[in-house]
């Protein structure tokens, strides 16, 4: 192109002429151009640019976080799954131990409260018999003085120790027979 | 400059006053300076109203910049998002990371130059000298083949630096002179001469490529402002818009299609040079 804006009686730069390209001019346009491309990509396209760049960085980290978190919440799950799983399986252990421990428990507590009863129970015969002995002494004792008083009464006899102690045993042994 | 405009007179075109000497001819007006030396024309007028245009949408939707956009950010990522994912499906990740300023850049100037040039008053309204030749204040920035022509040099400039740093210079060569698909034998070195010459086809065909870029993007929209200018012309003084409107709805089109053009063509140049797959399809 140069070459051909060259000065002669080329029939391509006379067309040239023709149509106004001159050097100065096509010099002028070359390096307007250029400014306008400058200022084109300095205030033009530059914000707007950046502003897609940014966004698409944010929207590139956001799913690059995204993936992160869904391999995060998939290892969290496993991990929970698992704890679960240990957790039954040590939950049904200690049932198992508790259920054992409890059959154990109730059996050796069954067995004390047998023996306690047993014991209650061997305490409140002895009990039982000692009070009806002291009864049946206590009542012997009475039978023999109502004897002897009655002896005394009917006789008009006054009877002395020797007289009470007698009639006392023999009426006991009555009672006793 | 007051004297300067006592001295001209300003020319409303539209409305069937554009006559043939006030018709826009293919070269553009120069505003400040001189056609020889350094000079601000006025197809560069409007590639930095474009330009401005578009640094102000941008910087409007990114003022209050949230992480989760609404509104005007919204519809400006979604702008610029689904250009990079446009260019993304022709270049691959790698490759629109480095060039979309380029690509990005090229198609919104590109497209918002051409609607601009839509724009009541922009290759109409004008200054005109005593002579009665009008300098037009405002032109389509791609009616103008110096700005197209540059666009198209700086990105042959740019295709070379990212084809030699993504194949070396070993791997570019190859690229275009080593014979593709597995040969043995006489077929092999029958392959080495016949693809010796497809690459130097493919060397003129890459010198001709920025030519037929700027030649297309001007050609379109300068032919689309002539259409336009001719159909006004038929309406008469008071219906110049009449035959002209349908045909600016196509030139809206025209304008969204020659800027896809244009960026999709140097992406899809640039690919094949830099695609380690198989790209016979270029020849």
């Amino acid at each position: 192109m140069f070459t051909i804006l060259a000065e002669g009686a080329n029939p391509f730069t006379k067309l040239l002429n023709d149509f106004g390209v001159t050097w100065p001019l096509f010099i002028a346009q070359v390096i307007n151009f250029l400014i306008v491309l400058f200022v084109l990509k300095k205030f033009a396209f530059g914000p707007i640019q950046a502003m897609l760049e940014q966004r698409k960085n944010r929207i590139s980290e956001g799913e690059e976080k995204l993936k992160r978190i869904e391999t995060q919440l998939s290892e969290s799950e496993e991990r929970t799954a698992a704890a679960i799983e240990e957790a039954n399986s040590t939950a049904q252990r200690l049932i198992t131990e508790a259920k054992e421990s409890a059959a154990t428990l109730s059996e050796q507590k069954t067995q004390e409260a047998i023996a306690s009863a047993q014991g209650i129970l061997t305490k409140a015969e002895q009990a039982a018999k000692a009070e009806r002995d002291q009864m049946v002494a206590e009542l012997k004792q009475d039978f023999g003085r109502l004897v002897a008083a009655t002896t005394a009464n009917v006789t008009g006899k006054v009877l002395n120790d020797d007289d009470n102690k007698r009639i006392n045993e023999e009426a006991v042994a009555s009672i006793d027979a | 400059m007051g004297k300067l405009f006592t001295s001209i007179s300003l020319l409303l075109a539209t409305s069937g006053l554009a006559s043939a000497a006030h018709q826009l001819t293919p070269e553009s007006n120069v505003l400040v300076g001189s056609r020889e030396g350094l000079a601000i024309t006025n197809s560069m007028i409007m590639v930095w109203i474009a330009t401005i245009l578009i640094v102000l949408f941008c910087q409007a939707a990114t003022k209050k910049m949230k992480m989760i956009p609404a509104g005007f950010q919204n519809f400006a990522e979604w702008i610029i998002e689904s250009l990079y994912d446009f260019f993304g499906g022709i270049l691959g990740d790698h490759l629109v990371k480095r060039t979309f300023w380029f690509f990005g850049g090229t198609f919104l100037l590109i497209l918002i130059t051409n609607w601009l040039g839509l724009v009541p008053g922009v290759g109409t309204l004008g200054i005109a000298d005593s002579h009665g030749h009008v300098t037009f204040l405002l032109r389509g920035g791609n009616a103008d083949l110096n700005m197209t022509a540059a666009m198209s040099v700086i990105f042959a400039i740019l295709w070379f630096y990212w084809a030699f740093s993504e194949n070396g210079s070993k791997g570019f060569f190859a690229h275009i002179f080593a014979p593709k698909g597995d040969f043995s034998g006489a077929m092999r070195i029958g392959m080495i001469g016949i693809f010796f010459l497809v690459g130097i086809l493919e060397i003129v065909s890459i010198f001709i490529r920025p030519v037929a870029l700027s030649f297309r993007l001007y050609g379109n929209v300068f032919g689309g402002e002539q259409t336009l200018e001719s159909l006004m012309a038929l309406g008469g003084k008071y219906f110049a818009f009449a035959p002209a409107l349908p045909f600016m709805f196509i030139e809206l089109l025209v304008g969204l299609v020659q800027a896809l053009v244009f960026t999709l063509l140097s992406a899809v140049f640039l690919k094949l040079i830099c695609d380690h797959g198989d790209h016979d399809e270029e020849h």
